[in-house]
């Protein structure tokens, strides 16, 4: 132990600016400077942008309640009937008041067509829709949106919950800019406190996931409205006739959103906690069905983002960019990094792996520390994740980065996404069929 | 034998067979009920149904038992089975020549109703039981059964029983039978089921699916229809193409084509043409075709129909001639239910646990009531039970409790008081009761018979009620 020790304390008194850039180069260009530092200057300008619009988001608040619109909250779902009740009640508490419930029963096998109807004839629930086949969700969704009268829609999952003044917070954006068509709500952990995964993915949702989101909102390239809590414009969402069927088909609506020319927006203060996997072999499972997804739809649906056609726009093709060059293209660049440092540095290999984790772990840390001042509200102690930190570099560096490369390989050749149990196969196989 | 003795006109004679005289009615018959009393039996000739309904449910439901009870036989030329009428006609025969049918029906119908004692009842209920175990017993049937019956206000008829109540209050018979079963005169069986107007009880209801928002039951059911391809979800009418009648999806153009491949219906929604809502669970209501109101069937009343059976009581009640119910008692003021003495005695017993008073029991008993009542209308019935309630009452304290144990058994609790006093107020208030009866009813000879029962706080109050009431009629 004294060996390593010593030898690590030679290794960095070895260690020059030039040398560093040399060994270090992955983490310097791609992490630090896209994943902090870019990250750090936008959330100063996206928290300057937000005080110098206080007039305009009040203003917005004011037209929002003087025209009190329909608003049209779409639950669909299978087998969900034991959240409906805690969901319709919490929705009873929102400071938004003119809101029409729609549930639709995707074909469950338990209580929920029992609950529903018990629901809406109590008058919970205003419309409860059920349909005896499984569809799959994007179809759930599209019968709720069928029978929407609202001007807004709010796509909602059955197993989360709101802060009482969600709904209003997700519609403000839509009275600031005309011009947005789909706003996206700020998911986080429910059950942080389960298990060690469910930890690290607390710590992933508000230190990635939410930041990450706030960046590109004010960048203009914000990507995926979440399934889970997204509004939309129903005039908008009706011209696209709806979802296409998924996996992943909150990323694919975001994009044909995007691509009709409306802006994409992000309100990191309507907030939502939802439930995430609490296993690692549940995590794998969701993890690459969402990474599976990217390939599917960023890739190869709407690859034409990517090319100077007649609809190209530079928000949308530098979105898209951006989004696979981080995670699919330097993800395997990292690999190209890991094989460099084993054939070239193979006797530094193992200081260069302490330093990488000390790096990382490093700017885990400031990044938690620096961006919880750009919180709004936290559900929970800040304190209570720091001790978890150090186990990030592991989750997110190594774990997280294997199961998408799995994903990507399986989707890249084998377009795996299409046989997902997610979706029914009898529309799989005709929009693996349609490349849809 | 036979031979006409009168002809009144076309339709209406009287026969003569031996010491008999029948009143032959025939079609449309002009007769006063009454004057069935004055013949041995009717025959009706069965040509026009509504006419013997009319005429046979007249006589069924008539308040004398001189008509109600008269033998009735039916003259059917063609051998045809008239439900309800047959039940409560005595017989048939096939024509005029079957004198002798008749006269056998008359004389063993006769001989029944010799052995009947009729007495008045003090209510409505236990005169209608009375006169349905008359029947019953005349008729030497033993079984009362639903028939279902279109004419019936609630669909199940119980002939001898129903016919004395008009269409709109059929319901009530309901009631009748069920106070007979619990004065344990009949017994039943669960038969069937039956929904009523929670308006005005009739069974007479026409069910609809209705829009759940304004009732309407003007709606259109149309077919939901998932598209695979592109996912779109929508009733059928999105997918109509006006031009060739082919199914289109208004999302992606294509033409549907094979259910079960390119798409599916995987529920049906309905549309209200009255209000536009939409809705997959329509309501199910119920309009009442007698008093037109229109409610949710989980608003119906659900009743029970049960098939009866005399027990040997009722056929006792009806020789005996006297029915009462606890109806009648229960609403003789100043009296307590008998089940509310039951728990206050209870109590009783149980305070005497913690303290050392003593409390009696007191029943005052008519011996000789069937006899009493018998004599007695049932107002001057109930002007008695008033007027012992009332001497009871005035003789002991307010804090004391009288209960009808039945018509004839009164119980009072003497609480906080020496056995020896209380038996000394109670032969005051038999001789007290017994003068009143001499000032108020004359020739009427009343026979009170007394128990006392010292409350012993080791016994139930079942135990006590059970030792007082040992024996007494």
């Amino acid at each position: 132990m004294e060996d390593l020790l010593d030898n690590y304390i030679r290794f960095l008194a070895t260690l020059t600016p030039a040398y560093f850039v040399e060994l270090f180069w992955f983490y310097f260009v791609f992490e630090f400077i896209r994943y902090f530092l870019l990250e750090f200057i936008v959330l100063n300008l996206a928290k300057i942008k937000a005080w110098v619009d206080r007039p305009k988001r009040a203003d917005a608040r004011r037209r929002l309640f003087m025209e009190n619109p329909l608003v049209s909250i779409l639950i669909p779902g299978k087998n969900e009937g034991k959240h409906l009740y805690k969901l319709v009640t919490s929705l009873g508490e929102q400071t938004y008041k003119n809101i029409e419930i729609i549930v639709v029963d995707d074909g469950s096998d338990d209580d929920t067509p029992i609950i529903g109807r018990s629901l809406e004839r109590a008058g919970l629930i205003h419309l409860f829709l059920r349909n005896e086949v499984r569809g799959g969700k994007a179809s759930a969704a599209n019968l709720a949106l069928r029978f929407a009268k609202g001007k807004y829609i709010i796509h909602l999952d059955a197993d989360c919950s709101y802060d009482n003044d969600a709904m209003e917070k997700i519609l403000i954006p839509f009275f600031m800019d005309e011009r947005v068509g789909g706003v996206g709500g700020n998911v986080s952990v429910r059950n942080y406190n389960e298990s060690l995964v469910t930890t690290l993915q607390g710590i992933e949702y508000f230190n990635t996931i939410t930041t990450g989101r706030v960046v590109t909102s004010y960048l203009g390239i914000y990507r995926i409205i979440s399934g889970a809590f997204g509004a939309f414009r129903a005039d908008v969402i009706n011209e696209l006739k709806g979802w296409d069927i998924g996996p992943g088909l909150d990323g694919d609506i975001t994009v044909k959103i995007r691509k009709k020319g409306y802006k994409v927006r992000f309100a990191q203060d309507a907030n939502c906690l939802t439930s995430v996997p609490n296993t690692f072999k549940k995590l794998v499972k969701q993890r690459l069905r969402w990474d599976k997804s990217l390939v599917r739809f960023r890739m190869r649906k709407h690859k034409d983002v990517l090319f100077p056609t007649q609809s190209f726009r530079l928000l949308d093709f530098f979105a898209a960019f951006e989004n696979i060059l981080y995670n699919v293209i330097l993800n395997f660049k990292w690999y190209v990094y890991l094989g460099i440092m084993l054939t070239f540095y193979r006797p530094l290999f193992l200081n260069i792996f302490i330093t990488n984790v000390l790096l990382y772990t490093t700017t885990n840390f400031v990044k938690y520390i620096v961006y919880s001042l750009y919180r709004e509200k936290a559900h929970v102690s800040m304190s209570y994740f720091l001790p978890y930190i150090p186990c990030m570099v592991l989750y997110f560096g190594m774990y997280l980065r294997v199961v998408r490369t799995i994903a990507y390989m399986q989707e890249i050749f084998f377009k795996k996404s299409y046989s997902d149990p997610w979706n029914p196969s009898k529309t799989s196989v005709h929009a693996k069929h349609l490349g849809l | 034998m036979k031979h006409v003795a009168q002809h009144k006109d076309n339709t209406q004679s009287i026969l003569e067979y031996g010491d008999y005289t029948f009143l032959y009615l025939s079609n449309l018959s002009l007769v006063q009920i009454e004057e069935v009393q004055f013949h041995s039996a009717v025959i009706i000739e069965s040509k026009n149904l509504d006419y013997v309904r009319l005429l046979v449910s007249s006589i069924r439901s008539s308040q004398s038992p001189d008509i109600y009870l008269k033998p009735i036989v039916l003259l059917k030329r063609e051998p045809v089975d008239i439900p309800v009428i047959d039940e409560l006609a005595d017989g048939s025969i096939r024509n005029l020549d079957e004198l002798k049918t008749v006269a056998q029906i008359t004389e063993r119908i006769s001989n029944r109703v010799h052995d009947l004692t009729f007495t008045n009842s003090i209510s409505f209920e236990a005169e209608m039981i009375t006169k349905l175990i008359s029947l019953l017993y005349t008729k030497e049937q033993k079984t009362i059964d639903p028939v279902p019956y279109v004419y019936s206000n609630i669909n199940y008829y119980y002939p001898l029983l129903s016919v004395n109540f008009n269409r709109t209050e059929e319901h009530s018979a309901l009631s009748v039978l069920q106070i007979a079963e619990d004065e344990g005169i009949l017994r039943s069986e669960y038969y069937d089921r039956v929904y009523l107007c929670s308006s005005c009880s009739s069974a007479h209801l026409s069910y609809r699916e209705v829009c759940p928002k304004c009732s309407s039951s003007n709606t259109t059911p149309d077919d939901i229809i998932h598209h695979f391809p592109c996912g779109y979800v929508g009733p059928m009418k999105d997918y109509k193409n006006q031009i060739d009648d082919k199914l289109d999806c208004p999302k992606c153009n294509k033409r549907l084509r094979h259910i079960g491949v390119d798409y599916d219906k995987p529920s049906v929604i309905y549309e209200c043409n009255h209000c536009a809502h939409k809705f997959q669970d329509y309501y199910v209501n119920a309009k009442c075709l007698s008093c037109a109101s229109d409610k949710a069937v989980d608003q119906l009343k659900s009743i029970e129909i049960r098939s009866y059976r005399l027990t040997k009581k009722g056929e006792l009640a009806a020789v005996k001639g006297f029915v009462t119910t606890t109806k009648d008692i229960d609403e003789t003021v100043g009296t307590i239910k008998y089940d509310t003495f039951k728990t206050m005695l209870k109590y009783e017993i149980e305070r005497l646990k913690q303290s050392q008073g003593e409390s009696n029991l007191c029943a005052i008993n008519i011996s000789n009531s069937s006899q009493v009542y018998s004599k007695l209308g049932s107002e001057l019935q109930k002007s008695l039970l008033k007027d012992l309630v009332s001497v009871i009452r005035s003789n002991i304290r307010s804090s004391d409790v009288i209960a009808f144990e039945s018509s004839s058994t009164i119980v009072v609790s003497m609480n906080d008081l020496p056995q020896r006093i209380a038996k000394k107020i109670t032969v005051e208030m038999v001789h007290i009761l017994e003068d009143l009866i001499k000032a108020g009813f004359e020739d009427l000879d009343v026979i009170f018979e007394t128990r006392i029962v010292q409350l012993d706080h080791s016994k139930t109050h079942e135990a006590h009620l059970k030792e007082l009431l040992a024996d007494l009629s």
